[in-house]
């Protein structure tokens, strides 16, 4: 994985400076197994599945509101 | 690189050293992969949706859209010098605002759907009320705000006051748009900031650059960012957070589209075409995170099941590039933009 920074061409040693300093509290945070992370999201999906439109369609029509609506005489 | 400076060389070993403490620690945790802890699941369906709504009106290339917190109106802004204030459901459009520029690159609609904040090559930020009118019956302008050294690129509201702003100068900005002031910056990127995403429970957003990275940042703490994504080959042009607020999506012009996991800190997955042909301009994500969705350079808005990495299909219809995306937060559909003129509606 190519990291490209720009900066490192920069000659100001204070930006360096505090570059690195961040760079290390990142590097320092806690981190949870990619495993636990798949399973959460995976169960989010599932218990949400039923309400995401775009996946499952719409229970009826009539709870589309860009459905076609029948046209109505005037008698 | 030669330095005849002995700090310099210095420090630029340490940089080398902290960044691979962060490589280190990522790999540590990567104990499985996406696609085989997924593989019980069901195969996602094919992408059932269909254009429903093609919104005319805009003269010009359209830049960008943005759903309101009712899932019904959205606002896209054009090089025509205007934002339209949609109704999704009837196709009208509720309002029609001339601005001062035409530039526009940026435009947010705040949940409540009280205010639109636009901007561009104007450098600056401006937040109509949509509930108030000037005397000459626009939607008043209730604040200008033009302390940006480089053009705007993407702006989101947390509520009717506080403004997210991410601009070509590198910075982000928190602004209280009612009072007018700046309630604190974000730094950190290397590049301009052109996309930026808020979690749903307001409590941090992510950004992407030109960069190649995304970063992940706290509002109550300005300052430096939590977190630094790694993984794009090329700028980040659209990053949106997953629905579990768990995960983001991010999409590029290296012609990917990828998840990142904020506790995980890395990349979960990277989503490409049968043929990666195009650059993608902007992403979005269904109600349940269970489909990826990318506005590309080839016109269409590619498909993927998230948890498979499966392309599930590509919606057809605009006749140039699309730009910008917006998927409701019902999740009942999603707008897309283009330089065709023309607003789509896809459920």
């Amino acid at each position: 994985m190519a990291v490209v920074l720009p900066s490192m061409q920069m000659s100001n040693v204070q930006q360096q400076r505090v570059l690195v300093e961040q760079l290390r509290r990142e590097a320092g945070i806690r981190r949870i197994n990619v495993s636990i992370a798949v399973e959460d999201i995976k169960k989010y999906i599932v218990d949400h599945e039923q309400d995401d439109y775009l996946l499952v369609g719409f229970s009826s029509q009539k709870a589309n509101p860009f459905r076609e609506k029948s046209s109505c005489s005037v008698l | 690189m030669t330095s005849k400076d002995p700090e310099l060389d210095k420090l630029k070993t340490e940089l080398e050293a902290a960044i691979e403490a962060i490589k280190e620690a990522q790999k540590k945790v990567a104990d499985a992969d996406l696609v085989t802890v997924c593989a019980d699941l069901q195969d996602a369906p094919r992408i059932r949706a269909s254009c429903k709504r093609i919104l005319k009106g805009h003269i010009n290339k359209v830049n960008g859209v943005h759903f309101s917190g009712d899932s019904r109106h959205c606002v896209s802004g054009s090089l025509d010098g205007k934002l339209i204030i949609w109704d999704t459901w009837t196709g009208n459009k509720t309002q029609i605002i001339p601005l001062r520029s035409a530039w526009v690159m940026a435009t947010a609609f705040a949940p409540s759907g009280n205010f639109v904040a636009s901007g561009g090559m104007d450098n600056q930020v401006t937040i109509h009320d949509l509930n108030n009118r000037d005397s000459s019956g626009q939607a008043k302008v209730i604040r200008e705000i033009s302390a940006f050294e480089g053009f705007l690129s993407c702006a989101r509201f947390l509520d009717d006051s506080r403004l997210v702003t991410g601009s070509a100068d590198m910075k982000i900005v928190l602004w209280d748009v009612q009072a007018g002031k700046n309630l604190g910056e974000f730094h950190g990127h290397e590049g301009d900031v052109v996309t930026l995403s808020v979690a749903g429970d307001g409590g941090h957003f992510v950004t992407g650059s030109v960069d190649r990275t995304a970063k992940l940042w706290d509002v109550r703490e300005p300052g430096s960012a939590k977190q630094t994504f790694w993984g794009h080959q090329s700028d980040v042009n659209s990053v949106c957070f997953h629905p579990s607020g768990q995960a983001f999506a991010t999409s590029s012009e290296d012609k990917t589209t990828r998840l990142f996991d904020l506790r995980a800190d890395q990349q979960l997955a990277e989503y490409t075409p049968p043929s990666a042909n195009s650059a993608f301009t902007s992403c979005g994500l269904s109600r349940s995170g269970r489909l990826v969705l990318a506005g590309s350079d080839d016109n269409t808005v590619h498909v993927w099941d998230t948890m498979k990495a499966q392309h599930v299909g590509n919606l057809a219809g605009h006749e140039s590039r699309i730009t910008s995306l917006s998927v409701a937060d019902s999740g009942i559909g999603f707008c897309t933009t283009s330089w065709d003129t023309t607003v789509r509606v896809w459920v």
